[in-house]
């Protein structure tokens, strides 16, 4: 049996609003294991995101527990959530969220050093994973206006990954770029999940859930059914089909 | 019109807060620009009215001697000059004496009346204001009945010519030109079986009251010194005293002039301050809403349009909040005005004022206007397209301050750093405010040092020339008296210095307060001579240098002086004396004696210390006897006065303290608000990042600090530099024109310090705000 | 901006130095004897009158004593003017002595004016010196950079703006961001990025319509061409109509009208399609179950429970989905029951699965006989030990149709010690 990283037990989350009370996530079970690159798809308004945030201690749910490992993250208060953050999720979003203000190094190192004070190590490992997303140096210092959408989201990627979190969360990373920039950054992350990186990632784009090896399709706030696809091959006929089948089953 | 109402309507509502902070600051700036206009337009005039009132004279001359023949050749002077209107010759007594006043005493010349007489003069009437059912006994001026020790029923002991005399107080009156030792002769109204007595035991000699009105008051000097000439050249043995319009004007305003300044200093930055503020809101509301102006601008509206709505949102909530900060100067008044009264001894009955108040709405409404007009400009410019597209704001050429790869510092300080370092405009409103709270703590520093916890600088500049005992000897036992006190192991030091008038300048000139010493190099106050130095020979003389400066005089220049013969002498240096509001020199002993002489002579004395003052008086009586003509406890007098500023003082202290708080938390409330705002998104994704709101709270209060630090290190540098001068400037009216308080540098730093300390905390407190912001919000924003 | 205060500056300097040339022309040049100085030599040398030495040099003045006859008593320095004449010549200040009202001497104060201008002659030239030095520099460094930041620029613009117009729009401009010009180049650069996006996105765009309106006509072209041709053979039938009989022709009309029927039905359809909705006929009046939170039962359990002979039990967080409403009379009936009949202590139990939560209530009523169980939850039904208790044996029966409504469920048997009835909430999202 595979390790399991992350529980839920009857996870729901309600937002209120307007004197209505509106769910989203209805009694979701769930694990997720070391290893794995789970894709959550469904349609928009299905829940996906606000799914992602609370299993990574980004929101807190309304009902039910969420364990990570030993610890049940849902009874955090909002700063011991932000301690855990820092040190186990690394975080990808379609918008990119770089800081205005800071160059890249800056973006990527203001989230290292929180958790690493060694200044030295942390900015080599930056260099290794930004030369791992060809992210030439001259771009180190530039601003985040400054870069094409890829790059932009390539450089989250590596402010995700350098803490080495036990989870990169991703966002419909590829949601704001074109296709030939949007695979350049589904390459990235599927190549650091072969080096054992733990991903879970939202989309509703079917070319992005391909590369996972478990789906989960998420359809009214509650998990609808699930396939396992196996490792990722490229150029898989087999696979695309497994995939599109199991999408029709659920009424993509 | 219509339009521009909606859009400033609209933009009310959106910032609440903002404006909420901005009436804040407008009502305080307004309450006290209302506050100074009202002190400084109408309560001097008070004085006239009052004056005006009782009919009272511009020029009080009392003689010491009452015969038909003097009251005659003064009814003849008085009757032919063609300046005088009316005037008044009445009997009185005259005598320096003194009781207790304000945890000390009052020492002053006492001009003594008949109650009935008084109060029916033609001229220079006095007025009961309060009086109890005591029939027999004294009236005393409404000033010696604010400390509340003195009220109508009680007894008080008064000191005339030495003799103590016991009286019952039957009320208190009110006198425009001898109503306060700040006009050199309190009046004291006797019952008239009191009046007798006093009269035949012979305490105070016998002397006339003349009371003259004027044409022109602007020449009461000129014709007290002319009258006063003319006396004394037909009695040269007769002793006068008297005073002008114009010296009892400015002596009995000096409180109501610092008041006044101080009021008007603290408007001026609370005013400049809400100005500040309200130019960065326009500011950050046009960079803001940069999209919707040019849609605005897109669908007709005109940048004259947009500008009127800014126009009237601010002009309109600044003249709404001047109307209630005017009102709320009202409900301030009594309270100032018991603190004045406490100083002019005038009573003043607080009234609505329309002049100050239209200039209070005007001064707000104008400045403010132009404010906003200024920091608006800029959407004349605005071209509705590149507005939309929000220009190519991408493509800025920004500079990483601080690099975190290099950078020394700690994480959560480089990022304070850097906040720091991209906010010019906000560095820029802190530095301000700073300067502005660095003068009120300097003041404030001053004020303690050398006003509250120490009076002696203070009373230096004050009073001149402070010493434990004055004694009064005559010529003739000099010699005795000066043995006397060197035998006597209790007195340290004991110098002559001694006041007589003489006139300075050619043809009627102007009467000056000499003060005469045989070596200046014994008094104690070094520091009344502020340029120049101390006359050393008898050719010599330091004059005032208030006087000075209205004459044309310099160091070097030769002047006339005229006693009863008259020289040349040579002005050697500066003095600056309050007592007679900067009419004063000093003379030495054979420079006076060139061309007067000296009948009694005062002595001033530092004893040691434990010695009883009270006790060693009457060890020198007994020993001298006649010789001596006045005992002067000069410590009780000078704390009897000293104390009514004193308290004035630590209230204007309190108060300038408070007010400068007040005005730091808002202006650090708007900062961080702006900041919290422009910054969301940043914060946002910090906390999703795993920053804590404790982390985030400490790096926004901290990228103020090296701005705070900084500015509060120069403004304290910078205003312990210039308070001296500016504090002259203050008190430039009552002759003082070179302060030279001690900066208690140690005070001032700690409370450097603790600015920075409050400023860190008050801005960790402000942004907590920081806590709602959620990441999630920013997530499903989109 | 830059350029604002770099004007600025100068004009500042310059007017620095106007204003300075003008204080110095009308200042007040007169270099006066400091008269005090000069009253305080004059006593000490009369008070030191008789004496072989003179007070020396006092107040920095250098001066001479002379007696009546005109001898040199002395003097401060060598080098001064030693008579009446030397002093007038000199321009130097000669003042009486006078002792004891008695002219004893003469004082002849030295004049130093001469050392005075030259000094302040000094101080101007290295002072306007200085200021010409700053504003050359300044002049010369703004040179340089106008040079290198905005007509180098310019020319790079030039070439680029002839290639643009060229057509050429695939090479990039160069740009130094450092300069002030980088921001004004760069927008050149972003229109030339712009234009050529808009040309891309322009062929596209022309592209898409294309394929769109190909798709549609071949779509409409296939009903409508099987229309055409039934209408056709329709056509050539009753051309030829004699020869065949009747029946059969009468046949092939008909399938050749149901064929046009057919398709016009597929074009409404396609119609329909798109603007038709199938219409849900669910008349469920009674029951509406929507979510709530699994806590809530603890209030309905605790309304239903008005004996408290049962203890609440921990419920499970979960979302239902349940009618808030039925949920509470279904509970009512249960503890009501239980009341009425076995009137003993009540156990509650909640547990949850993955698909829904059960509500466990257990009496000690000794539960009824076993083939009776299967008969209770229908209609007017009521079990043996109902006795004299009122009742109309609906309770059960409704209660199992709300929980169907629900979609969850109502399970009757017989416990440990007396009746147990498992009520199944379903959860949201199943």
């Amino acid at each position: 049996m595979r390790e399991v990283l992350l529980k839920t037990e009857g996870l729901s989350k309600s937002f209120s609003g307007r004197g209505t009370l509106q769910h989203v996530l209805k009694n979701i079970d769930l694990e997720l294991y070391r290893g794995d690159f789970t894709v959550i798809m469904g349609a928009s308004g299905a829940g996906k995101s606000t799914l992602l945030y609370a299993l990574s201690g980004m929101d807190t749910p309304s009902l039910g527990r969420i364990t990570f490992g030993d610890r049940v993250i849902s009874e955090l208060d909002s700063d011991a959530l932000a301690v855990f953050r820092r040190r186990a999720c690394g975080f990808v979003f379609q918008q990119v969220y770089l800081i205005e203000g800071m160059s890249v190094m800056d973006n990527i190192l203001a989230a290292g050093l929180l958790v690493n004070r060694d200044r030295k190590a942390l900015v080599r490992r930056a260099g290794e994973l930004l030369r791992a997303v060809d992210i030439p140096e001259e771009a180190w210092k530039k601003f985040p206006s400054q870069l094409s959408g890829g790059e932009a989201q390539r450089v989250g990627i590596v402010r995700g990954l350098i803490n080495s979190p036990q989870i990169l969360f991703a966002d419909e990373p590829t949601g704001a770029l074109n296709s030939q920039t949007g695979l350049d950054v589904l390459d990235t992350i599927t190549s650091f999940n072969r080096q054992g990186q733990s991903v879970v990632m939202v989309t509703h784009d079917m070319r992005s859930a391909r590369r996972g090896n478990r789906i989960l399709y998420l359809k009214d706030g509650a998990v609808l059914g699930e396939c396992d696809l196996g490792k990722y091959v490229p150029g898989d006929r087999e696979r695309h089909e497994k995939l599109s089948a199991f999408l029709k089953e659920m009424g993509w | 019109m219509g339009k521009c109402f909606l859009i400033a309507r609209a933009n009310l509502r959106r910032g609440k807060g903002q404006t909420a902070a901005i009436v804040a600051l407008i009502l305080m700036g307004a309450a006290m620009l209302n506050l100074w206009l009202m002190l400084s337009m109408d309560y001097k005039r008070n004085f006239d009215r009052c004056h005006q009132e009782l009919n009272a004279g511009h020029v009080t001359l009392v003689l010491n001697g009452r015969s038909e023949e003097l009251s005659g050749f003064i009814d003849d002077i008085l009757k032919t000059d063609e300046q005088v209107t009316d005037y008044s010759i009445e009997d009185a007594l005259c005598m320096v004496g003194s009781f207790a006043y304000n945890q000390g005493e009052v020492n002053t010349e006492l001009l003594i009346l008949e109650k009935e007489a008084a109060l029916n003069r033609s001229v220079e009437r006095m007025e009961i204001l309060e009086e109890g059912d005591v029939a027999s006994g004294v009236y005393l001026p409404m000033l010696y009945g604010t400390d509340g020790n003195l009220a109508p029923g009680r007894q008080v002991m008064v000191t005339i010519g030495g003799h103590e005399m016991r009286y019952d107080i039957c009320g208190f009156l009110n006198s425009a030109m001898a109503g306060s030792h700040n006009c050199v002769m309190s009046a004291i109204l006797l019952t008239v079986d009191c009046y007798r007595e006093l009269e035949e035991s012979g305490y105070a000699p016998a002397s006339t009251l003349v009371s003259v009105r004027i044409r022109d008051k602007d020449e009461s000097e000129a014709f007290e010194a002319e009258l006063k000439n003319r006396v004394s050249s037909r009695y040269p043995d007769i002793r006068t005293v008297s005073n002008s319009y114009i010296l009892v004007t400015t002596s009995r305003y000096i409180s109501q002039m610092i008041c006044s300044g101080i009021v008007s200093a603290m408007a001026f930055f609370v005013t400049l301050i809400a100005l500040v503020v309200i130019a960065s809101n326009v500011t950050h509301y046009i960079q803001e809403n940069m999209e919707s102006l040019g849609a605005l601008k897109a669908v007709g509206y005109t940048g004259g349009q947009i500008v009127g709505a800014l126009l009237l949102q601010f002009v309109g909530v600044a003249l709404l909040t001047a109307l209630a900060g005017t009102g709320i100067s009202y409900m301030l008044f009594p309270g100032v005005n018991r603190m004045m009264i406490a100083q002019t001894g005038i009573p003043y009955k607080v009234h609505f004022l329309p002049g100050p108040f239209v200039l209070t709405l005007c001064a707000v409404g104008g400045t403010v206007a132009l404010a906003v007009w200024l920091s608006s400009r800029r959407i004349y410019r605005i071209e509705p397209i590149t507005a939309l597209r929000q220009g190519i704001r991408t493509h800025s050429f920004k500079r990483n301050p601080v690099p975190l790869d290099t950078a020394r510092a700690p994480l959560h300080l480089a990022l304070a750093m850097k906040t720091t370092l991209s906010g010019m405009k906000q560095n820029i409103t802190v530095c301000v405010t700073m300067l502005a709270i660095c003068l009120v703590v300097v003041f404030a520093g001053l004020m303690v040092e050398n006003v509250i916890v120490d009076m002696e600088p203070f009373i230096q500049l004050i009073v001149g020339e402070t010493a434990d005992s004055c004694i009064n000897v005559n010529v003739g036992s000099e010699e005795e008296f000066r043995r006397l006190m060197e035998e006597n192991a209790c007195v340290e030091k004991a110098y002559m210095y001694n006041s007589v008038n003489v006139t300075c300048g050619e043809g009627e000139g102007v009467i000056l307060l000499a003060t005469v010493s045989e070596d200046f190099s014994e008094v104690n106050n070094q520091n009344v001579c502020f340029e120049g130095r101390f006359p050393r020979y008898e050719n010599e003389v330091a004059v005032g240098a208030k006087f000075a400066r209205e004459q044309g005089l310099k160091i070097g220049d030769e002047v006339r002086m005229t006693a009863s013969g008259e020289a040349v002498y040579l002005i050697c240096g500066f003095t600056q004396i309050s007592n007679n509001l900067g009419k004063d020199c000093l003379l030495t002993r054979e420079g006076y004696e060139r061309i007067g002489t000296l009948e009694n002579v005062s002595y001033y004395i530092n004893v040691a210390e434990g010695t009883d003052i009270e006790a060693f008086h009457r060890e020198t009586a007994e020993k001298i006897g006649s010789g001596a003509n006045a005992y002067i406890n000069v410590n009780s007098v000078v704390e009897g006065s000293a104390s009514v500023y004193v308290s004035l003082m630590a209230i204007i202290v309190a108060a300038v303290l408070l007010l400068g708080a007040a005005i730091t938390v808002f202006v650090l409330y708007l900062l961080v608000r702006t900041l919290l705002d422009a910054r969301k998104r940043d914060y946002g994704i910090m906390k999703a990042l795993g920053y804590t709101t404790g982390q985030l709270v400490l790096q926004t209060a901290a990228g103020f600090m090296p701005t705070v630090i900084l500015s509060v290190a120069a403004g304290l540098c910078l205003c312990s530099w210039i308070i001296n001068p500016l504090t002259a400037v203050f008190l430039s009216g009552i002759g003082i024109v070179k302060c030279t308080f001690t900066v208690p540098a140690g005070l001032i730093a700690a409370s450097g310090v603790g600015l920075a300390a409050f400023t860190f905390g008050t801005a960790c407190l402000l942004s907590l705000r920081i806590r709602k912001i959620v990441p999630v919000n920013l997530l499903a924003g989109e | 901006m830059k350029k604002q205060r770099l004007i600025a500056c100068i004009s500042i300097i310059f007017a620095a130095e106007l204003l300075l040339l003008f204080l110095f022309a009308a200042r007040d040049d007169a270099n006066l004897q400091d008269t005090v100085a000069v009253n305080e030599v004059l006593h000490a040398v009369q008070d030191g009158w008789g004496k072989r030495e003179g007070p020396g040099v006092l107040q920095d003045l250098d001066y001479v004593v002379l007696d009546t006859e005109g001898n040199v008593l002395y003097g401060t320095r060598r080098g001064l003017s030693e008579s009446i004449n030397q002093a007038v010549m000199h321009r130097d200040t000669v003042l009486d002595i006078t002792v004891d009202g008695r002219v004893t001497g003469k004082l002849i104060l030295y004049n130093d004016s001469v050392e005075y201008w030259r000094r302040q002659k000094r101080a101007l030239t290295c002072f306007f010196g200085l200021f010409l030095l700053l504003q050359w520099g300044i002049c010369a460094g703004y040179l340089l950079w106008l040079d290198r930041s905005i007509l180098k620029p310019f020319h790079k613009l030039k070439d680029f703006a002839r290639r643009v117009a060229g057509g050429n729009l695939d090479m990039p401009m160069e740009m130094d961001r450092r300069n002030v010009f980088g921001a004004f180049t760069e927008s050149f650069d972003i229109m030339r990025a712009e234009l050529k996006k808009a040309r891309k996105a322009e062929a596209k765009a022309n592209a898409s319509k294309r394929e769109l309106v190909a798709g549609l006509s071949h779509d409409i072209r296939t009903p409508v061409a099987s229309i055409r041709a039934a209408a056709e053979v329709g056509a050539a039938l009753a051309e030829h109509g004699g020869g065949m009989d009747c029946a059969a022709l009468l046949g092939t009309v008909r399938e050749n009208y149901a064929q046009i029927i057919r398709k016009s039905d597929q074009i409404s359809g396609l119609v329909n399609n798109l603007f038709t909705a199938a219409l849900e006929d669910l008349e469920r009046l009674s029951v509406s179950p929507g979510l709530m939170e699994s806590r809530e039962l603890c209030g309905i359990l605790e309304n239903a429970d008005y004996l408290h002979r049962g203890r609440l039990p921990e419920i499970p967080d979960c979302l239902l989905w349940a009618d808030r409403f039925r949920l509470q009379q279904v509970f009512d009936n249960l503890f009501a029951n239980s009341y009425k009949y076995a009137g003993t202590q009540i156990r509650v139990e909640a547990c949850r699965d993955s698909r829904c939560l059960r509500v466990t209530v257990e009496d000690e009523g000794g539960g009824v006989r076993e083939e009776e169980l299967p008969l209770l939850k229908e209609k007017f039904r009521r079990g043996q030990n109902a006795g004299k208790a009122e009742g109309a044996g609906l309770g059960l029966y409704i209660s199992d149709y709300f929980m169907r409504e629900m979609e969850g469920g109502l399970l009757v048997e017989n416990g440990e010690k007396g009746l147990r009835v498992t009520v199944v909430i379903s959860q949201g999202g199943r």
